[in-house]
Order: structure tokens, then C-alpha cells, then sequence
């Protein structure tokens, strides 16, 4: 421009070249300028664009860090893993960068021959930022798919709970679903507790999680689950479950009940009857109540060790007489009631302190309300409000009411412990920190004669437990049959059986109550019977047999420990002790 | 003046812009190192995880007690029995030692060269 200027007359044009040079210059500033600002302002504008555009890190509606959530291990009482998180990948597709959707398909099933293909087609095409696959393969597979080259295909490694245990402590941890979330069992729990809440937060990622440790023991777990498998073979019964607890602390030692499933197909856990009996299921206890009643009548002083009940004839209610089964027909001494299993002498012992204070008893042992433990899985218990004069004899012998077996052997630690009740917990826990929650249900006095009780009931002659005392001789175990007989089509049936066996070892200086229960078994041979000390108690003698030198407990052939629980008034019945 | 300072101004921003890339590259590299180096832990912890769980399937008693099932003919073990659990109060004392001074004098005087039968068979007269 500057030469067109030049092409007017230099005379005129001198002072208007300058001018318009100066004119021109400014011009220029000024278009400068605006170009910078410009310039500027669109750096501006796509840095602010940038800043507010919002990273969709979610993964079909959940947050990326809860799909790749990590649990933490769940540890036995001994540091052996029960249940672990390993890391899987899992195979998704970004259905917008994918180009060829048939392509894709096509190669994918060569991996994955399982995928429908419509389905697959379907999933693949679209604009979504993220659709799953397939979750949870194997690294040989990813590396398969990887080697197929598809675009907008990739993977993304998700925590998977395994269960190394397999089926053997499955109710006891439940199980987690594909999201890595509890739905049962422990998980379920852990989750309500705080595992949820750092998932939540995005914390819980890494393997940085303090791993959970469970009062069980995998070994005697172990012994439990293989005991009452073989006794549902054995026995042929259609179910078996069993449960131990450390009476002072309330750590449930090993938990069992078969029909189980294998946490590790969650899926198995559908199955019919594989539910949790030892704290989803109620059940008449049958004669194992009886120590609850003696323990009642014990403690309220209304009987001692030395009374006679009338055991001749059975008891009339209005149409109905009350009999005992293979009974004595005889007067009996207490420690005899209890030892023969006398309906008829339980009844005369409920008696005794009335039925409202009976069923008060019952209150005070939490038998009509939930025990208050960790699995979410539990049933409330059938025990009426009111107890009428026939309904208090019944339920004195553990019939007209349902309870759990967790109910059973939390009331069997109380009145082997010295007489406090401890709620079951599933977490470790020693005896400093059960104390505070030690609740007194019966005197200590009681308590010791209940522990003569049940020890009498295993090496007395012709006590029920004689048959489990032959398994487990010389760790001093003590307990209580219960045969209940299951009501068919609205009558109580003599075939159809649920035998429980409810005992305390070593009942010198007890540490742990345990419970076994057999449903509908049938008799091992021709010999035995169908009754409970055939085959819970056997199975409990044989249980106790493997685990006792586990748990520290050495055998001890000595009458001398026999001899220190028994009560001085009980040599006034029998002069030798038992 | 003002060209020369020109000069070593577009130098030096020359050499700093080659700088500046020199450095963005170099970044780059490391994050990509990085990048790789996150894959690595990851799949190793990945590893990690699933030796960690075959570890602990094998420590589990339900997995090791078939495997002593299997063996126990060729190892001859056998689940402990009540009868084979002893403690130290059960080991008998050591007993007492038999009183040996009569014998012990009778070999010191037959070492000395005195046979006390000598005497009893002189005092019967027998030879």
C-alpha cells in the first residue's frame, strides 16, 4: 500500500501520504488487536470449555471406584483366609469408536462362543460411552480378546470374592453379587457395618483394607462340616446342621448346616432347604429343653438335687395324659428325671414354680425374640405369650415351641458358664470385652448342678448320652438328647424324627457349649435306633473327639475330675456320685 | 543495538521453545513409562491376588485332609486317639536304685583274692 501511496502527486500528496500512513498504521494496530483479543479470547473460551466439561467416569449408573471396590479378606481366628478379593478383568465396549459392529460380533464370538448374537449386535451398536460384556474372565481369555485388535473393545480388572473354604463355612460368610456387595451371610453384614461407607467414599480401593477376623475356627469347621456330611449319609437324614461357641467370650467357634452351597457359584445358594437351621430355622427342641426347665426350677429354689417326683403314672390334662417315652413308672429322684428323660417328672419339676414364673424364665433367656448376632439370616423363634396349664407341661419338655438352635446352645453356654447369659458373636472377642455384656440368668449354684447334670446324663448307666461318651472318652463332655417328633399332617409322628443333641466340654472347667442337630434320621443298622443318642449324639461325641485336642483340651482319664462336679447333696442320690 | 538484542532475543527464544518441546517430549515419555509401569503393578497385583488365593485354597484344612486320606496307607498315620495324649505329670518317677553294697563287697573281696566260700566249705570241712 505504501507504493500506491507514492503513485499521487508527491506536491498534494506529501503531507496526505503521511497522513494516510499514519492512518493506515493505526488501522493496522487496530486490526491487530482485535485479531490478539480474538486470539485470546478463543484460548480463553476453550480452556474455560475444557474446565466445565464434566468426566463421565460412571459406569452404566455406578461410580467406576464401586465397581472396582475392593472387600477386605475375612480372616478365621487363626489367620487363615476365608474369604480373599482376587482381580479379574472384565470385558466392555464403547459402542461409539466402534466401527464395524459385524466385524466385531463376529470376532468376539470366536472367543466368546457363549454370547447370543443378536444380543451382542444389539449391545454393540449405538452411541453408549460404556456397555459390559462380559464380566469376570479369565486372564487367558482377555489376553485372547486383546489379540483380536477390535477397536472401542477393552477391559477393565473388577474385584471378585473367592472363597477358598469352598462350601464349609458358607452360611457362615454368605455370599457377594457381581457389584462385589454382600447379600448374605457376614458380607451382608460387614457391609451394613462400615465396608459400604468407605466404598462409598471411594476409599475402599487397593488391597489397603484391615482384613475382618471371625471368631471361627477353620479347622474345627472343618471337622464339623465333614461330621455332619457323613452323618447325612450314615444317617440317611435329609438335613444336619451344628453349631459351637466358646461359652465365656459367645464366639461362635464353628457354625454348619448342610444342605449348604458354595459361595463361590452364588447362584447354588437358591437352591431348596440350603438354608441356614442353625439360625433361620425353628424347631420344637424336644427333650433338650429339659435342662432349660431344671435350670429354671434349679435357680428359683423351688427344687433341690434330692426331691422325689412322681414318675408312676402319666399326667392327665382334660382328654389328653401326658407319658413318658420308655418310662421308668416309678418315683425318681431329680438327677433320674433328667437322666431317663422322664416327661412325666419335668412336668412335676415345671410345677413347682408355676407356669407364670416358668414362662418368665423363658423371657429371661431371650427365647421369644431373635438372638441378637450378626448373620442376617435368622428367624423369630414360636414360643406363645401365655402359657396354659398343658401348654407350660409341654413346652416344660420342649414341645408347643419353636426355637432356633442358636436360642439352644446360647442357653446351654449360660448355664454352664457359671449362669450369664452373652449374646453369639461371630467377631473375635475375649473375655474382657464379654464381661460388660454378661447378662445373669441363673445362680451360680444352679449352674454347677446343671453341669453334674449333664455329665451324669453321658456316663451314667443308662443315661442318654452314654453313646456319644464312648466317641469322646476322656473329654469329660456332658449333654442332653432331644428326640422331637415332627408334626405330619397335623399329628405328631413317631417316624419322622428331629434329634438334637445339646451338650458342654469339658464340663470340669467348661469352655464350649455345642448343639447338633439330625433331621428325619433313620437307624445306622439294624442294632441302633432312630432316637437322639444314636445319632446326634454320636456324631457330637465324635465332632468333640477330633476337635478338643485343637482347641487345647488334653483327655484326662481320672474319675477324680468326674468326682470334683459333683454336688455335695447328689451323693445323698447316689452315694458314688453317678 | 536494538538489531543485535533482536538477534539474541529470537536465539534465545529459539533455543527456548526447542526447550520447551525438548522437555514436553521427555514428560511425555515418562508419563507413558509411567502409564506402563501402573499396568505392571496392576497386573502383577493382579497375580498377586490369585497366587495369594491358591495359597490359601491349599492351607485349608477341608483341601489338605483328602491328601492325608490318600497317603495314610503309605505314611501309616492315623487321627490321634485319646489313649496317645501323655503329660509329664504321667511319666512314672525314675525308680530306685537296687541295693548293690552286698554284691559290690563280694566282688571287691573276690577282686582281693578272697573267696568267702572258702571259708563256709573249710568250716564243713569239705576240702
Amino acid at each position: 500500500m505504501a507504493v500506491t501511496t507514492e503513485d499521487f502527486g508527491p506536491t498534494i500528496a506529501l503531507e496526505g501520504a503521511r497522513k494516510a500512513r499514519g492512518n493506515l498504521t493505526q488501522a493496522r494496530i487496530r486490526w491487530m488487536v482485535l485479531a490478539l483479543v480474538l486470539g485470546f479470547g478463543l484460548v480463553g473460551g476453550r480452556l474455560i470449555q475444557l474446565g466445565m466439561v464434566e468426566t463421565d467416569s460412571a459406569i452404566e449408573g455406578q461410580a467406576r471406584d464401586v465397581i472396582t471396590a475392593t472387600r477386605p479378606p475375612i480372616l478365621d481366628r487363626n489367620g487363615l483366609e476365608m474369604a480373599v478379593d482376587i482381580r479379574v478383568p472384565s470385558l466392555f465396549a464403547e459402542p461409539r469408536r466402534i466401527i464395524d459392529v459385524e466385524e466385531a460380533v463376529r470376532k468376539l464370538r470366536t472367543v466368546l462362543p457363549d454370547l447370543d448374537e443378536d444380543w451382542l449386535r444389539n449391545r454393540l451398536t449405538g452411541d453408549k460411552g460404556f456397555v459390559w460384556v462380559q464380566r469376570e474372565l479369565s486372564p487367558a481369555i482377555q489376553d485372547r480378546i486383546m489379540r483380536l485388535g477390535i477397536p472401542g473393545i477393552d477391559f477393565i480388572t473388577e474385584s471378585k470374592r473367592f472363597y477358598p473354604g469352598m462350601t464349609e463355612a458358607s452360611h457362615i460368610l454368605g455370599s457377594t453379587n457381581i457389584d462385589n456387595q454382600g447379600i448374605s451371610g457376614i458380607e451382608k453384614h460387614m457391609d451394613g457395618e462400615d465396608v459400604a461407607l468407605l466404598q462409598d467414599l471411594g476409599l475402599a480401593r487397593g488391597n489397603a483394607l484391615a482384613p475382618v477376623e471371625l471368631s471361627v475356627d477353620m479347622r474345627v469347621q472343618h471337622v464339623m462340616h465333614e461330621q455332619l456330611l457323613d452323618a447325612m449319609t450314615r444317617y440317611q437324614a435329609i438335613a444336619a446342621a451344628g453349631v459351637m461357641m466358646d461359652i465365656h467370650t459367645g464366639e461362635i467357634i464353628a457354625l454348619a448346616s448342610i444342605p449348604d452351597f458354595n459361595p463361590n457359584e452364588p447362584a447354588t445358594a437358591l437352591i431348596k432347604d440350603s438354608f441356614n437351621r442353625i439360625t433361620a430355622g425353628i424347631f420344637e427342641p424336644g427333650s433338650t429343653f429339659k435342662t432349660v426347665t431344671m435350670a429354671a426350677a434349679l435357680d428359683a429354689g423351688t427344687v433341690r438335687l434330692t426331691d422325689q417326683f412322681d414318675a408312676r403314672y402319666g399326667i392327665r390334662f382334660g382328654r389328653f395324659t401326658i407319658d413318658d417315652f420308655h418310662g421308668k413308672h416309678r418315683i425318681l429322684s431329680l438327677p433320674e428325671v433328667y437322666k431317663y428323660s422322664s416327661n412325666v417328672g419335668t412336668i412335676r419339676v415345671m410345677q413347682t414354680m408355676g407356669k407364670e414364673a416358668y414362662r418368665a424364665f423363658l423371657s429371661r433367656m431371650k427365647f421369644d425374640e431373635r438372638v441378637e448376632f450378626e448373620l442376617p439370616e435368622m428367624r423369630v423363634p414360636a414360643v406363645p405369650k401365655e402359657l396354659s396349664e398343658v401348654g407350660a407341661a409341654t413346652a416344660s419338655f420342649g414341645h408347643g415351641l419353636s426355637v432356633s438352635p442358636l436360642h439352644l446352645v446360647t442357653a446351654y453356654a449360660a448355664f454352664v458358664n457359671g449362669g450369664n447369659y452373652i449374646a453369639p458373636t461371630l467377631y473375635k472377642r475375649d473375655v474382657a470385652e464379654a464381661e460388660p455384656l454378661y447378662e445373669r440368668v441363673i445362680s451360680a449354684d444352679a449352674s454347677a448342678t446343671i453341669r453334674y447334670l449333664m455329665r451324669l446324663n453321658a456316663i451314667s448307666s443308662g443315661g442318654s448320652g452314654s453313646q456319644m461318651n464312648k466317641a469322646a472318652l476322656g473329654y469329660r463332655v456332658g449333654g442332653k438328647t432331644g428326640t422331637a417328633e415332627k408334626v405330619v399332617d397335623g399329628r405328631y409322628s413317631s417316624n419322622k424324627v428331629t434329634n438334637f443333641f445339646a451338650s458342654a466340654f469339658p464340663l470340669d472347667n467348661p469352655r464350649y457349649a455345642m448343639v447338633i442337630m439330625i433331621d428325619e434320621p433313620k437307624a445306622e443298622n439294624p442294632q441302633s435306633g432312630t432316637t437322639a443318642g444314636w445319632n446326634a449324639g454320636t456324631v457330637t461325641g465324635r465332632i468333640v473327639q477330633r476337635v478338643a485336642p485343637m482347641l487345647g483340651i488334653a483327655p484326662d482319664f481320672s474319675e477324680l475330675l468326674d468326682q470334683q462336679i459333683v454336688p455335695p447333696e447328689a451323693r445323698r442320690v447316689f452315694p458314688e456320685g453317678y | 543495538m536494538i538489531r543485535n538484542l533482536n538477534i539474541i532475543l529470537i536465539f534465545t527464544s529459539v533455543l527456548m521453545l526447542a526447550g520447551v518441546y525438548a522437555l514436553k517430549f521427555s514428560i511425555e515419555n515418562t508419563a507413558s513409562e509411567r502409564t506402563e509401569l501402573v499396568a505392571l503393578i496392576d497386573s502383577q497385583e493382579g497375580e498377586l491376588s490369585l497366587v495369594k488365593a491358591d495359597e490359601a485354597v491349599l492351607s485349608q484344612p477341608g483341601h489338605i485332609e483328602p491328601i492325608v486320606r490318600r497317603h495314610q496307607l503309605a505314611l501309616a498315620i492315623e487321627p490321634v486317639k485319646q489313649e496317645q495324649f501323655g503329660a509329664f505329670d504321667a511319666l512314672p518317677m525314675r525308680p530306685v536304685k537296687p541295693n548293690t553294697a552286698a554284691m559290690d563287697s563280694l566282688f571287691e573281696s573276690l577282686e582281693a583274692g578272697i573267696d568267702p566260700i572258702d571259708a563256709i566249705l573249710e568250716l564243713e570241712g569239705i576240702e
